[in-house]
């Protein structure tokens, strides 16, 4: 009898099974006919499936499968197959382990079946524990709390795209510093293909858009002068310009409101004020495609609008993968596995040791 | 790249491959060495127009259809040479160098211009991930030739191919060779996934289906060891996994939405 009530040749059955290569191959064939078929299911069905690549498996499939059951059916069972096939793995990796003296030749094959192991078990931590966010957007010197992770912070120091003469994006330079607990833990400069990693973080640059910010103006005498919010344009001595508000886009009804219709340039419109010293001189909107309001003009006021001030912010993609060291090494694993199987194999056959098995 | 060239190319593997016909009901040797010497002048040509492109274009120039077709034919070639070299295996080079023929015949009308590189594909794991993957299609592409010469020589038991055994032979070392580089080629891609998109795995189709790829033949590495199994069955895998082949690399890119598009 064996350990506790279980008979000992049917553990030793169970151990056969665990090590067969018959279960690895219908495992493996029913989790590729599975995919094969889901594959398809996901193309004809994007409204499902499209959130799959943008959220963790852990997110995704109970929202799915509480949308469409039948058409996500296919996920977890091959997920299933693909665990067992894992674990067969591992049970032939045991008992390869167990008798590595007479069969350390397969030392390469079984590498790749231990990285096969590791990649599973990663992809399952992070699928579970971990989380896939963005884009986040972040302005210059602007600060964010990275989701799901308690005292992180994510500050934008810089940020630079790089752009061909012609107008095509080449790159995307953050500046970035990363905070936890209020201590500074790691500051680095990504761009594309090199991103910020730091405990299962992930942290890359995805996009960038520009806002408008103000106006540019020339002013005879002066030269330019940008006006966004919160501009103070001394006049003279004693007469200031203040910039309360800057629309891209704005109407002004017959009552004389003024309303912003869009975010994109269209008709801009600043809301003035000239402070005297004995309190507002004038006060209202100026309406670019318009001539200058009549208060400016009689403080002496010459404004030339010429361009748009534009601010530029950094949209960053935020993810988190506890299992990606882990999946490393499967890869690593993997790697020198394949090299080793390449020259165990043409030695195997220069020796005549049954290089088939 | 001149079309020159190109058709230049062409007409050499045509030639090599008319040869080989040639060699099956007229069998003087020189008529196979000769073809043998016209694909080992391919070889050369076109490895000299992949490096100028490459050198032209400061990256692995393997970004639309012309130029995976162009690469494909180019490691396919490569493919053939190694098995040549090795087995002297002759008449069998007609199947592969037909093969050969309709890439290059599928390049020949494209586009040959070097496109502008996506940021994202600037490092050179994606080179890395290309080469292998590309060299890993050729030897599926081979093992598909040989699994096709196995069941038309059980068939007929003619001396003009190989015999079963060394067919047999070289379609696992195709096998084995191929799921090799495949799997470095889906070891590079999932790192450069990682620091590209931020996760080495995406439930888009195209990694679904490489997937799939190398699910397929790491069941037919272990299915050699099931001696039923061994030989026809083996040939017949070996036709069905470069069907998935094919249509993870062609169909996927020209038939759906994918973010491994051909043009």
């Amino acid at each position: 009898m064996g350990s506790g009530k279980w008979p000992k040749p049917f553990l030793l059955k169970l151990w056969a099974l665990g090590c067969s290569l018959k279960l690895a191959i219908a495992l493996a064939s029913a989790a590729t006919l599975l995919i094969m078929g889901g594959s398809l299911v996901m193309h004809y069905n994007p409204a499902i499936f499209s959130g799959m690549e943008q959220e963790i498996m852990g997110q995704w499939l109970p929202q799915a499968w509480s949308r469409a059951p039948l058409l996500v059916f296919w996920v977890p069972l091959s997920g299933l197959c693909i665990l067992l096939f894992a674990l067969n793995t591992l049970c032939c990796l045991i008992d390869w382990l167990t008798m590595l003296r007479v069969r350390w030749r397969k030392t390469g094959e079984y590498l790749v079946h231990a990285g096969f192991v590791l990649l599973t078990v990663a992809y399952l931590w992070g699928n579970l524990s971990g989380f896939r966010s963005g884009p986040h957007r972040l302005a210059p010197g602007d600060r964010m709390s990275i989701p799901n992770m308690p005292g992180y912070l994510l500050q934008l120091e810089e940020f630079t795209p790089q752009i061909e003469p012609g107008g095509r994006p080449l790159d995307m330079i953050n500046k970035l510093v990363l905070w936890k607990n209020g201590r500074q833990v790691l500051q680095k400069t990504i761009r594309i293909n090199h991103p910020l990693i730091y405990d299962g973080l992930v942290i890359l640059p995805s996009s960038y858009g520009q806002d408008i910010q103000g106006f540019r103006f020339h002013m005879p005498g002066t030269g330019f002068v940008d006006l966004a919010p919160g501009s103070r344009l001394p006049i003279s001595s004693d007469v200031t310009l203040v910039v309360h508000r800057f629309l891209a886009d704005a109407r002004q009804d017959r009552q004389g409101r003024v309303m912003e219709i869009g975010s994109r340039l269209n008709n801009p419109a600043l809301q003035l004020s000239l402070l005297g010293p004995s309190g507002t001189i004038w006060q209202g909107w100026y309406f670019l495609r318009r001539q200058l309001p009549e208060g400016m003009v009689k403080a002496g006021i010459e404004l030339r609008p010429v361009e748009p001030v534009l601010t530029t912010f950094s949209l960053l993609t935020i993810n988190r993968d506890p299992g990606d060291k882990m999946a490393l090494t499967g890869g690593f694993c993997i790697t020198v596995g394949v090299i080793f199987a390449f020259f165990s194999f043409y030695r195997k056959r220069r020796i005549s040791d049954r290089p088939e098995i | 790249m001149s079309k020159t060239l190109l058709y230049l190319l062409f007409t050499i593997y045509l030639m090599a491959t008319s040869g080989y016909l040639l060699h099956i009901f007229w069998r003087r040797s020189f008529v196979a060495k000769a073809s043998f010497v016209l694909i080992v002048a391919g070889v050369i040509l076109q490895t000299a127009l992949l490096g100028h492109r490459w050198w032209a274009a400061g990256y692995l120039p393997v970004t639309n259809l012309f130029a995976t077709l162009f690469f494909f034919s180019w490691a396919l070639a490569l493919t053939y040479l190694y098995f040549e070299l090795r087995y002297r295996i002759r008449a069998t080079g007609l199947f592969v160098m037909l093969l050969n023929l309709v890439l290059l015949g599928g390049a020949l009308p494209r586009d040959t211009t070097v496109s502008l590189l996506i940021p994202a594909l600037d490092t050179p794991l994606f080179s890395l991930h290309i080469i292998f993957s590309f060299v890993g299609y050729a030897f599926f592409a081979m093992a598909f030739s040989i699994g096709v010469l196995y069941l038309c020589q059980a068939q007929l038991s003619t001396e003009l191919l190989p015999d079963l055994p060394t067919l047999r032979k070289i379609n696992e070392e195709a096998i084995f060779l191929g799921f090799g580089l495949f799997t470095l080629c889906m070891v590079a891609g999932s790192i450069w996934a990682h620091i590209a998109w931020g996760h080495w795995f995406s439930w888009n189709i195209k990694s679904v289906w490489s997937v799939l790829v190398w699910m397929f033949y790491a069941g037919m590495c272990h299915a050699k060891f099931i001696r039923r199994w061994q030989g026809g069955v083996y040939a017949w895998l070996s036709i069905a996994g470069f069907g998935v082949v094919l249509f993870t690399y062609l169909g996927i890119g020209l038939l759906l939405e994918s973010n491994h598009p051909l043009e």
